[in-house]
């Protein structure tokens, strides 16, 4: 009688792993992207609908015409939607899809940190995000990792796998374009695990050949 | 046959200090469980801040009052578990009590993956109905440790 509670508290202490398809998370990454980026653009013409009617009912006073009497000087006055298109799409699916990552990121660090120690210091979460989270997302390690000691990490991945089938009729220009996109996913989920071990940083991804690509991180200073 | 161990409570208290859950299973004043989480933060924190620091999630025994022995667990997330036993003269294994802090702990980890729940919610939130399966897994958690002990 002794043995049948011990195993019903170690069944719920270790639970069998649920496993999932690995393919499935690049075909989920694939489809958010495209999914967002047609909800976003959505969701950004409903807003200007909104702020054209404002400003045709009077509420709002009208956003100064662009590029005319603009003052050179006075550079705040971006937020009249109508000056930048496609950028602004753009910014807006990436934010999106970085807060998607965040929080996903913040589960999963919750999820790998389960059987580990606690960290020492700063560079150990490092390298827990170097190896263990590169690992369990995306089946390989970092390729390298360089710091200034002063907080300021370079992850370099030679070929990240999000990005390693990206191609375009139009080019490698044009690829490495759009590839830029499909980057804010994977650079949320880092800082979202980043910041739930209780690191704020900032995280930036930039490629320059496909399919290589660099992660900066930046923690505060205080750690 | 050594006696079951009972749970007296358990508490959850998030990585800003905060509480997230305090659940008592003793018929008792449950307001003596939210002192014995709060004393339990100030003996956390001078373990984890002192010169010699383990990497052992598994605090151990925090420390004894009354009749209460408070043992305590910290995740690598910083987040903090608080569980009270009664001091009994029977020996307490090392062993069941990492394994009732871990199944804690994935208990947390499934109510936590839910995106519509806020994190970090004061006990208050906690009552409502998102938490409830994770309030319901504690109390799994305790019937399996303690063998038939009833949640206040």
């Amino acid at each position: 009688m002794q043995a049948a509670p011990a195993s019903a508290l170690s069944a719920l202490a270790d639970p069998p792993a649920r496993l999932v398809d690995g393919a499935t998370m690049d075909y989920l990454l694939i489809e958010a992207v495209n999914a967002l980026r047609v909800s976003s653009a959505v969701a950004s013409a409903r807003a200007r609908k909104i702020e054209r009617d404002m400003v045709e009912a009077g509420l709002v006073p009208p956003p100064p015409p662009p590029a005319k009497q603009q003052n050179p000087r006075d550079s705040a006055s971006s937020t009249s939607g109508k000056i930048s298109g496609p950028a602004d799409e753009d910014e807006g699916v990436r934010s999106r899809l970085e807060a998607i990552g965040i929080h996903v990121g913040g589960n999963f660090a919750e999820r790998l940190c389960r059987d580990r120690p606690l960290f020492s210091d700063s560079l150990d979460v490092i390298k827990f995000v170097c190896k263990e989270l590169w690992v369990s997302c995306w089946d390989k390690q970092v390729d390298n990792l360089r710091t200034n000691h002063r907080g300021v990490y370079v992850l370099q991945d030679h070929a990240f796998k999000p990005i390693a089938r990206i191609s375009s009729w139009e080019g490698r220009q044009e690829a490495l374009k759009r590839a830029k996109l499909y980057v804010a996913l994977p650079a949320g989920i880092i800082r979202g695990a980043l910041s739930r071990i209780g690191f704020q940083g900032t995280v930036v991804p930039e490629i320059t050949t496909l399919p290589q690509c660099t992660f900066q991180i930046k923690l505060p200073k205080n750690t | 046959m050594a006696p079951l161990l009972r749970l007296n409570a358990v508490a959850f208290i998030s990585p800003h200090n905060h509480p997230i859950l305090i659940r008592t299973f003793e018929k008792g004043d449950e307001l003596k469980y939210h002192y014995v989480a709060h004393t339990s933060l100030d003996v956390i924190e001078e373990r984890t801040n002192g010169q010699t620091k383990s990497n052992d999630c598994y605090l151990g025994l925090l420390y004894a009052m009354d009749d209460i022995a408070a043992y305590g667990y910290i995740t690598p997330l910083k987040m903090k578990i608080v569980l009270a036993l009664p001091l009994t003269d029977s020996v307490v294994r090392d062993a069941e009590v990492i394994m009732t802090f871990r199944a804690l702990h994935l208990a947390y980890y499934h109510a936590s993956s839910n995106p519509f729940i806020r994190l970090h919610d004061t006990p208050a939130g906690v009552g409502s109905a998102k938490w409830k399966r994770f309030r319901r897994k504690v109390d799994e958690i305790s019937r399996a440790v303690g063998g038939g002990s009833v949640p206040s």
